[in-house]
């Protein structure tokens, strides 16, 4: 076997690095025993005892136990729980990280530290996958936590009302339970990563403090090694550091008439090392309508401020209304009117369907450049699940884009990104994107596995991907997807590619809900049922079902409809359907995208 | 054995019309069904068509064509009660695309009606009383019968005899209500079909087969443009029998001088209790003795050509086992609507009931911004206590009106801006065939194209000043025909986008084909065209004499005394 590298962050050059591996690698247990033992006595030979004392302390420090639970939604907190599990293997600790999906929240009373990350998505919900343990967490039948030590890392959007919720709450019941906070909570917006690290390396400081050593003498080597499947790895493009595309095509797939307009966009990354898995998804670091942004500077007075102009357009969030922006807009401005709307109540009606630049022209105010940018935050990217296989498209990625408009308030609005690509993008451009992988939305490792797709609008999305990849890696399982959308004629989206993966053989079946083409509608959740022999016989087969598309539109009713096929053939038990349903998720066979 | 057409293999392997259809519905991956299914489709009243507007868009979107299907409904006579015109107009707006299509022969289309909801619109009007069976295909199609039944008691023999001999045609497969009804019949696979055709046979006929049913004076029906027709003769208010008419038929193929319209010759006088049997053994001789090779040569008229209406009359006589008398005396005027109000003709005057014949351009019941003519008709069906009677026309007929209603429907036109009259006497007599979008065969547009075209006409007229001159103009977007342009005294016939071939010349009365005039002309050079011809004919006709008339004793085009000359004595104008 194979023994693990020595760390790329090893205190030798490349070239040592390489040179020391390859001797390592050849090398038999005797030698190695033999050159540690010569290694650490030269050392001390030359009266290096400022390191030996510390190979000492860390030898004889017992290892602190830290269980990193995480509960995630995008994968954010997950990929930040992962981070402080590396860090926290070089500061002597023996870290675990756990999914709240994973874990019972009696088996938290056997942790003694615990570092919680954790985000909040839409309303102040706890991820989906964290539903249950949160849940648990709550009640009554919760265990008491006396004795656990703890911190909590909270992830949320301030866009939104009930900020960072699942964190808030997440940490002050678990002080309810007994358990001492060992340091403070954080919560975090959209940019977290600087002030995330941050609060881990402090945390971790806490839980177990340094020795003072020369730090680069000190190396922790899990020599367990690191199973693929364990961590994930960490994308070479990341919103801080992304990679160029250039949009190679751009088509709006929804036929004339149509209510929908749905971009299909390719985008080709010359990016080296760029690379995703089915149903992973791109990050799209967008920018916003200038026009818009003129007139956020216009409502301040700066409207002959061009680079102004520009700079909020490229860089800024200027579609969101949050309560920081408000307080911030009102201790600046010292309007009294602007005060009176920091109260929950007045903020919730105001920020309804509103964004920045209504507040800014309700209560006009001249404000300079640096006043006006200090309101803001960091414009943050936005996410699509990829629509492709990068095996079949080789330095591509391909997203499904659906353009968000609508009216509020006398005034035409538009998702930033989605009309990034719909309106102020097209062919030959280049966007900022990155890279966002989701372990939990993955193609079954064995391909002869059947899949069960279910995805309603931009939803169908992976499923391009899914079939895309199984199509190159040549895997025989077979597939079912369920598609809805509003109506047949306008909106089947990639509907000539559907007909050749079925005459191919690649796509095994496909049925369809349009919900607007008769008088009754007809969703995917309706063909789900219909078709209920026949999904239970694939799930005897052991199918994975997957489900991709929005929460509270289609998510939750295909859930439900799932639980009622799942009781069907237990006498319609719904309790023992949604078990069934839990057992499939614990065993990865039941997976969710949605948004 | 013989070649035969491919439709004929299709119609033979179909199991009795049930082909693949059934099975193709369930196809969700496409709002196709497949190509031979869609010949099957024909004879259960559908055509698959595409949106040919979006057709170039459609590949780069990752989408099929915009398939969806016409129905076509079978309403032998045309006419239908409030209760069914509502049930009607519902379908239009749940399942088609908001309009009501008549026809030009005399019954309701829809359009737009995608795959997923073909069978619940199937149910939707088998619901409101009315099939489709045989509305297309190679049967004998709707049948026509002079507008309108409540006329006189000679109408209404008329459109009885319409209904018997379409019911007396109807195929006895029982593939439609099985697909469409969910008649629980099963399927035989095994090679011998549980039902039989006891008229049609296996094969049903080689070409499609249009019956109608005249009234004189009146050839609204244009009795001279259809396979096999009956003129009634009629004596002292009462029906005495019918003069029957076979081989008429308009369809042709540009630049096939095979192919050609005709105008049907008179086979003999038959009396009313004749009247079923005759027709019937027309289709029989047609089955047997049409052209089931070539397809363009299959219809009724180009076997009557081929072996001449003597030897014809003779295998019918000799089906029926009894001859026919010979044709006794009518005389018709004209082909037109007379458009607004009219009494009953006969019957006493106190029954007598008024009868409005309402102008409906293009044949399409919608509602636009400023006429909102379906809605109108809506509410004078939900008023009832009237019928409703499409004609041949493709007009209206809102019948049996008492004189107490007879204002209160005017309000209700007027109310959502429906004019009774028309703008011009050209307008009156003007009739287009659907074309583009819709329809597959379209080589140019044609109802979208021919308003707008006799509103630049009518400039001329009024310099003419013969604006309140009947003239019939009639457009199609194909020489398929189906607006009978070869029997109009202005004909069109689309040959490419934006330009059309021009006949002149033909009867008004209906009894004489047209001549085509110019080729390949587009709107501009059509109006160079007409306007020195229209101001000669104002200056130059004799009294009463018909454009079409004069365009022929002027010698601006020759006659075409039959079909068989309708390709010679071609002189082009320069253009």
């Amino acid at each position: 076997m194979a023994l693990p590298p020595l760390p790329k962050n090893a205190p030798f050059s490349a070239e040592d690095l390489a040179f020391l591996n390859q001797l390592v690698q050849r090398s038999t247990p005797l030698q190695r025993s033999w050159l540690s033992g010569f290694l650490a006595g030269l050392d001390a030979a030359q009266g290096g005892a400022g390191a030996a004392a510390a190979v000492q302390a860390v030898a004889q420090r017992p290892r602190v136990p830290l269980t990193i639970l995480y509960g995630s939604e995008s994968g954010n907190a997950e990929a930040l729980a992962y981070k402080a599990k590396k860090l926290a293997g070089k500061l002597n600790c023996d870290a675990k990280v756990v999914d709240m999906g994973d874990i019972d929240v009696a088996a938290l009373a056997k942790s003694k530290n615990l570092a919680v990350y954790i985000s909040t998505w839409g309303e102040g919900d706890p991820p989906q996958r964290a539903v249950d343990f949160y849940k648990d967490l709550m009640s009554d039948a919760a265990p008491r936590l006396d004795g656990v030590k703890y911190a909590v890392l909270a992830l949320g959007d301030t866009a939104y009302v009930n900020f960072c919720e699942t964190g808030k709450k997440i940490d002050a019941r678990l002080t309810e339970l007994g358990a001492t906070r060992i340091h403070d909570r954080i919560d975090l917006d959209l940019d977290f990563a600087k002030q995330a690290a941050a609060w881990t390396d402090a945390l971790l400081e806490k839980f177990s403090p340094a020795v003072e050593a020369p730090s680069a003498t000190v190396v922790h080597v899990d020599f367990k090694g690191v199973s693929a499947d364990d961590e994930p790895a960490e994308p070479l493009y990341t919103a801080e550091d992304p990679a160029e595309a250039e949009v190679s095509a751009l088509v709006n797939l929804n036929g004339s008439g149509s209510t929908r307009e749905t971009y299909h966009v390719e985008l080709a990354v010359e990016a080296d090392g760029f690379t995703y898995e089915p149903g992973a998804a791109i990050g799209v670091l967008p920018e916003n309508d200038p026009a818009l942004a003129a007139e956020v500077a216009r409502a301040v007075g700066l409207d002959g401020d061009a680079s102004l102009v520009l700079k909020i357009a490229k860089g800024y969030d200027i579609t969101t209304l949050s309560r920081a922006t408000v307080d911030a807009f009102a201790n600046l401005t010292g309007r009294t009117d602007v005060a009176t709307l920091t109260d929950a109540e007045a903020l919730a009606k105001f920020s309804a369907d509103r964004q920045l630049v209504d507040l800014l022209a309700t209560y006009p105010e001249k404000l300079t450049a640096e006043q006006l940018l200090g309101l803001l935050r960091p414009l943050p990217g936005r996410l699509y699940s990829v629509a492709s296989s990068i095996k079949a498209h080789p330095g591509e990625a391909h997203l499904l884009v659906g353009a968000v408009r609508w009216e509020s308030h006398g005034r035409k609005r538009g998702g930033v990104a989605s009309t990034y690509f719909a309106d102020r993008r097209k062919v030959g451009d280049k966007v900022r994107i990155y890279v966002k992988p989701n372990r939990h939305y993955a193609l079954p490792a064995d391909g002869n596995r059947p899949i069960i797709m279910i995805g309603a609008g931009t939803g169908v999305a992976p499923y391009r991907g899914f079939i895309e990849d199984r199509v190159e890696t040549g895997a025989a399982g077979k597939s079912w997807l369920f598609f809805g959308e509003r109506n047949y004629t306008n909106d089947f989206l990639y509907q000539l590619e559907w007909q050749e993966h079925l005459a191919s053989g690649a796509l095994t079946k496909i049925d369809v809900a349009f919900s607007r083409d008769q008088p009754e509608k007809i969703y995917v959740q309706h063909r789900l049922w219909e078709q209920r022999q026949g999904i239970l016989a694939w799930l005897d087969d052991g199918a994975h079902l997957y489900v991709c598309g929005d929460e509270k539109g289609m998510a939750k009713d295909v859930d439900n409809t799932l639980v009622k096929i799942l009781a069907e053939p237990l006498k319609g038990d719904e309790e023992a359907g949604r078990a069934k349903l839990k057992e499939l998720t614990k065993a990865g066979r039941y997976q969710r995208d949605v948004y | 054995m013989t070649e035969r057409a491919k439709n004929e293999i299709v119609k033979e392997k179909s199991r009795l019309l049930r082909g693949g259809i059934a099975e193709g519905l369930t196809h969700v991956e496409t709002g196709a069904i497949e190509e031979d299914d869609t010949m099957l489709l024909k004879f259960h009243g559908s055509y698959m068509q595409d949106d040919r507007d979006v057709r170039a868009e459609r590949t780069k979107k990752k989408l099929e064509k915009a398939f969806s299907f016409m129905i076509r409904l079978r309403l032998p006579g045309g006419v239908v009660t409030p209760g069914q015109w509502l049930k009607l107009d519902d379908i239009a707006g749940t399942y088609a695309n908001g309009t009501l299509r008549l026809t030009t022969r005399a019954t309701f289309q829809y359009h737009g009606v995608i795959k997923s909801n073909l069978k619940r619109t199937m149910q939707a009007i088998n619901a409101a009383c009315i099939d489709t069976i045989a509305a297309c295909g190679d049967v004998n199609r709707n049948v026509m019968s002079a507008s309108h039944p409540f006329l006189s008691k000679a109408h209404k023999e008329a459109e009885k005899l319409a209904i018997a001999f379409s019911d007396h045609l109807l195929p006895r497969t029982g593939a439609y209500h099985e697909i469409w009804l969910d008649d629980q019949k099963v399927i035989d696979t095994s090679p011998a079909t549980p039902e039989s055709e006891p008229i049609y046979g296996p094969l049903y006929l080689p070409r499609k087969f249009k019956t109608v049913i005249a009234v004189p004076p009146d050839n609204d029906v244009d009795i001279f443009a259809h396979c096999l027709g009956y003129i009634a003769i009629v004596e002292k208010g009462e029906v005495v029998g019918w003069n029957v008419t076979v081989g008429g038929g308009m369809g042709m193929t540009h630049g096939e001088t095979d192919t050609f319209p005709r105008t049907a010759d008179m086979m003999g006088f038959c009396t009313p209790e004749q009247a079923i049997d005759v027709g019937e053994k027309v289709v029989t001789v047609q089955r047997d003795w049409g052209n089931r090779a070539v397809r363009k040569n299959a219809r009724l008229k180009y076997t009557v050509e081929r072996v001449g209406i003597d030897a014809f009359r003779a295998e019918v006589e000799k089906r029926c086992g009894f001859k026919l008398g010979a044709p006794r005396p009518y005389s018709f005027t004209s082909t037109g609507d007379p458009i607004g109000w009219r009494q009953t003709l006969d019957g006493k005057p106190a029954d007598k009931k008024w009868h409005l014949t309402l102008y409906v351009e293009n044949g399409r019941v919608k509602d636009t911004a400023t006429v909102k003519m379906r809605t109108a008709l809506r509410e004078i069906a939900q008023a009832g206590g009237v019928d409703f009677v499409v004609t041949s026309n493709q007009n209206l007929v809102i019948a049996n009106v008492t004189a107490k209603m007879k204002p209160k429907i005017e309000a209700l036109l007027e109310k959502h801006g429906v004019v009774i009259g028309t703008s011009s006497g050209l307008r009156r007599n003007a009739m287009a065939c659907v074309a583009l979008p819709t329809c597959a065969l379209a080589l140019a547009e044609s109802e979208r194209f021919l308003p707008g075209l006799v509103t630049d006409l009518e400039d001329i007229l009024d310099k003419a000043g013969l604006r309140e001159e009947d003239i019939v103009i009639r457009m199609t977007g194909c020489p398929n025909g189906c607006a009978r342009p070869y029997l109009a005294e202005i004909g069109f016939v689309g040959r490419s986008p934006g330009l059309y071939n021009l006949y002149l010349g033909a009867a008004f009365d209906g009894t004489r084909l047209s001549k085509i005039y110019a080729q390949d002309v587009n709107r501009e050079q059509i109006l160079a065209l007409l306007e020195p011809i229209i101001k000669r004919y104002a200056k130059e006709r004799t009294a009463g004499e018909h454009f079409g008339n004069f365009v022929v004793r002027a010698g601006i085009v020759a006659a075409t005394t039959a079909g068989n000359n309708f390709h010679e004595n071609v002189v082009l104008a320069k253009v």
